[in-house]
C-alpha cells in the first residue's frame, strides 16, 4: 500500500512537473544561426526579439507573467536545428519555436514541433514547399519565393529596364525556388532568361560563375544570396567589369551589406519582405528604438523577427494559456497589424495580406519605388 | 578578340588567381605533415587570423596597407611558434590520431576565438588599390587581382627556392625522409619542427591577408579553406611540395574552366571527385613526397 502510495505520488509529481515550471514564466524558444555564414543575419533576429521580448516584459509581459527566451544556435545546419529544436521541447519546455533561419534547417524542424504538437513560426525561410507539406504546426509570417515572384516578376523587366535576365542564386531550397518561379512572371511581362547558375553556402569567390553569367550579356542579373555573400558578389561581378543592374533577393538593402560593399552597392535593387526607409507609426517607433539600441538600421531579419515574436505573443495572448495545443488554434485566427502591414494565414499556414518592396540603392540608402501586397494564395 | 576566347581567357586567369592561393596554402599545409607528421586541421583558422588580422590592422589602427600584410604575417607566426612550443612540442611522438584531434580542437577554438574578438560579421580589407577594373581585349582584372597574383606567385616561388636551395630547407628534407637519421647527423629536430609550423602557418595567413581584400573573411571561413587545402594536398602527393603546387594549380584551373563549361552547382564536386579517382589509382598522390 505504502509503495503503491509512493509510485502514485510520483507519477503525479511528474504528470504535472511540466506544468510547474511552465507557471513562473511563458517559455518561447528560438533557433537561430548565431556562428557559421549567416551568423550576422542570425544574430540580428535574436537581438531584435530580445528586444521586442524586453518591451513586452516592462508593459507587463503575457497572460500575467513573463516572457522568456531560450536562444539556441541553430548554425544553419539541419541536423544541429533539430537538436536544438528538441532541447528547446523537451527540456526547456518551450511553448512555441521561432526558428530557423535557412529553409532547410526550417524543414527539418518542423518534423519536431509536429512530432512534440508545438507549434513553430519561422519569419525567414522562404523555400516553398514548406508550407505545402499541410504540417498544422508549422506557420510561415512571410511571404515564399514564389510570391515575391509572382508579385515582383511582372513588374522588374519595367521597373529595371532590362530584358536579357541571368539568375545567379544559391544552391539550395531557395535559390532552385526563385529560378523555378521568377522566371516565368519575367518572361510574361516580356523578359527573357539567359543564365541560370548556381553557387554553394560555402563558396566566397565566384569568378566562374560570373564569368558564364558574363558570357549570356544579360542586361540584368538577379541573385539570391545573403549579407557575406551579397558583398563578395556585388564586388566580384564590378571586378570582372560587369556594369548591368543587380537585383537581389535577401540582404541587399541590410546597412552592414551596403556598408561593406561601398560603392559597389550602388544602384542595387533589393526585392524585400521590409525595408527600414518605410513609413507607418509602428516601424517609425521600432526604427527609432532599433537604432538607440542595437546602434544600427534594422534590416529584413529585424522586421521578420519583430513580426515573427509579435504574432506568437498575440496568439498566446488570445489563446488565454500557454498551451501549445490553444496557441496553434489561435495562430490559425491570426489577423496581426504589424511593421509591413496586416498579415493572416491561409489554410496551409502561409501568411498574406503584407506589403513587400522593391527598393533601390542610392548613396546607401535603399529607397522604395514599387510596392506589391501579397495576394491571397 | 572573339568573345568565346575572351571568355576561356578570363575562365584561365581566374584559374590562376584561385589556383595560386590554393597553391600557397596547400605547401603550408604539405610542409607541416611532411615534416611534423601533423594532419594539420587548424590551417584554415591560420588563413582567417592572416585575413582578420590585416583587417583589423588596416581598418581599426590605419596602418599602410602595405605595412599591414607582413605585420598580420608575422602575428600569425608568433602564434604559431606559441602553439608550436605549447602544444606540439610536447606531442612530438604522440599517434597521429592524437595530434588530428588536437588541431581539430585547435580550429574550433580559433574559430571562436575570432567570433568573440571581432564578431561574426563579415569584413573585408580596404585596400589602396584602384577598383575599377582593368581591361585587356575583354578580359577583365582589376590592379588587386593582379597583386593578389604577383604576392602568391612569388612566395611560391620563395618557399621553393628557400626548401630546395638553403641549407634549412635541406635539413628539412631530410627530417622529411627520416627523423631519426636527421637527429643522429646533428640537425635539431624541435628547431626544425617549429620552421616547418611556423612557415606553414605563414604561408597560410599572407594568403589570408591578401586574399581578403576581394573575399570577405569571417570566423568560420576557415574550414572551407582547410577542406581545399586537403583536396590540393591529397590530389599532389601527402608531404610533397612540388604536389602541392601543382596540385592547387589544377584544382584552380579544374574548378574555373568546370564551372565554366558545365553546370555551376558541379563546382566544388570537381575537386572531391578528382581526390577519390586519385585516391582509386593513384593513393600515393600524383607527386611521391620530397
Amino acid at each position: 500500500m505504502q509503495a503503491l502510495k509512493l509510485i502514485l505520488a510520483a507519477v503525479v509529481f511528474i504528470a504535472l512537473a511540466p506544468f510547474a515550471v511552465a507557471q513562473e514564466t511563458v517559455r518561447i524558444g528560438v533557433v537561430q544561426p548565431m556562428t557559421g555564414p549567416v551568423a550576422y543575419d542570425g544574430n540580428i533576429y535574436v537581438n531584435t526579439v530580445k528586444m521586442v521580448v524586453d518591451d513586452l516584459n516592462a508593459k507587463g509581459g503575457v497572460l500575467g507573467k513573463k516572457i522568456e527566451l531560450v536562444i539556441e544556435d541553430g548554425a544553419c545546419n539541419p541536423a544541429q536545428s533539430v537538436n536544438a529544436g528538441e532541447k528547446l521541447v523537451v527540456r526547456d519546455k518551450v511553448v512555441a519555436l521561432l526558428g530557423a533561419f535557412c529553409s532547410t534547417s526550417t524543414a527539418a524542424m518542423m518534423e519536431v514541433a509536429k512530432k512534440h504538437k508545438v507549434p513553430l513560426i519561422t519569419g525567414i525561410s522562404t523555400a516553398a514547399q514548406l508550407t505545402e507539406q499541410g504540417n498544422p504546426y508549422f506557420f510561415r509570417a512571410v511571404a515564399t519565393t514564389p510570391m515575391l515572384g509572382n508579385a515582383f516578376g511582372a513588374v522588374l523587366p519595367g521597373a529595371v529596364k532590362a530584358k536579357r535576365f541571368a539568375f545567379l542564386v544559391l544552391n539550395d531550397d531557395w535559390g532552385r525556388s526563385m529560378v523555378a518561379s521568377y522566371p516565368k512572371s519575367i518572361e510574361r511581362a516580356g523578359g527573357q532568361i539567359v543564365a541560370t547558375e548556381f553557387f554553394q553556402q560555402s563558396d566566397l569567390q565566384f569568378l566562374s560563375q560570373i564569368t558564364k553569367v558574363k558570357a549570356s550579356n544579360p542586361d540584368a542579373i538577379v541573385l539570391a544570396a545573403n549579407t557575406q555573400q551579397a558583398v563578395a558578389l556585388s564586388k566580384q561581378i564590378r571586378e570582372l567589369g560587369i556594369t548591368v543592374p543587380l537585383i537581389g533577393e535577401g540582404s541587399w538593402t541590410s546597412d552592414s551589406y551596403l556598408k561593406l560593399a561601398g560603392p559597389a552597392s550602388d544602384g542595387v535593387y533589393g526585392l524585400v519582405e521590409y525595408v527600414y526607409t518605410i513609413h507607418n507609426p509602428i516601424n517609425d517607433a521600432f526604427v527609432k528604438e532599433f537604432q538607440a539600441k542595437l546602434k544600427e538600421n534594422p534590416t529584413k531579419f529585424a522586421g521578420a523577427a519583430h513580426n515573427a515574436i509579435n504574432i506568437v505573443v498575440d496568439a498566446i495572448r488570445r489563446a488565454g494559456a500557454a498551451d501549445p495545443e490553444k496557441i496553434r488554434a489561435a495562430l490559425e485566427k491570426t489577423d496581426y497589424n504589424g511593421l509591413v502591414g496586416n498579415i493572416k494565414f491561409d489554410a496551409k499556414h502561409q501568411a498574406y495580406g503584407q506589403t513587400v518592396y522593391l527598393a533601390h540603392v542610392k548613396n546607401g540608402v535603399p529607397e522604395v519605388i514599387e510596392t506589391a501586397t501579397i495576394a491571397k494564395p | 578578340m572573339s568573345p568565346s576566347i575572351a571568355i576561356l581567357c578570363q575562365h584561365l586567369l581566374n584559374g590562376v588567381l584561385i589556383g595560386c592561393a590554393y597553391a600557397l596554402i596547400a605547401m603550408g599545409l604539405t610542409m607541416i605533415f611532411g615534416v611534423m607528421n601533423i594532419a594539420n586541421f587548424a590551417h584554415g583558422e591560420f588563413y582567417m587570423l592572416g585575413g582578420f588580422l590585416a583587417y583589423y590592422l588596416v581598418s581599426l589602427m590605419g596602418l599602410n596597407y602595405f605595412v599591414a600584410l607582413p605585420v598580420a604575417v608575422i602575428l600569425v607566426v608568433v602564434l604559431a611558434i606559441i602553439l608550436q612550443h605549447a602544444i606540439f612540442r610536447r606531442l612530438r611522438d604522440a599517434p597521429m590520431m592524437t595530434t588530428t584531434l588536437v588541431t581539430i580542437g585547435l580550429s574550433i577554438f580559433l574559430e571562436h576565438v575570432a567570433l568573440l574578438m571581432w564578431g561574426p560579421q563579415p569584413q573585408s580589407i580596404p585596400t589602396p588599390f584602384p577598383t575599377k577594373p582593368l581591361s585587356f581585349f575583354g578580359v577583365y582584372t582589376t590592379p588587386l587581382y593582379l597583386f593578389c597574383m604577383a604576392v602568391t606567385g612569388a612566395l611560391i616561388v620563395v618557399s621553393h627556392i628557400l626548401v630546395r636551395r638553403t641549407r634549412m630547407g635541406k635539413a628539412m628534407r631530410a627530417t622529411f625522409q627520416n627523423k631519426e637519421a636527421s637527429a643522429l647527423v646533428g640537425i635539431r629536430i624541435d628547431r626544425i619542427y617549429m620552421y616547418a609550423f611556423a612557415f606553414g602557418a605563414a604561408l597560410a595567413a599572407a594568403a589570408g591577408a591578401v586574399l581578403g581584400g576581394f573575399i570577405p573573411v569571417e570566423p568560420t571561413t576557415g574550414s572551407i579553406v582547410t577542406l581545399k587545402a586537403f583536396v590540393v594536398v591529397i590530389l599532389g602527393g601527402m608531404g610533397s611540395f612540388v604536389g602541392a603546387i601543382v596540385g592547387g594549380l589544377l584544382l584552380g584551373m579544374a574548378e574555373a574552366l568546370g564551372a565554366g563549361y558545365m553546370p555551376t552547382g558541379w563546382k566544388d564536386a570537381i575537386g572531391f571527385f578528382a581526390v577519390i579517382l586519385v585516391l582509386l589509382f593513384r593513393p600515393e598522390g600524383l607527386f611521391k613526397r620530397a
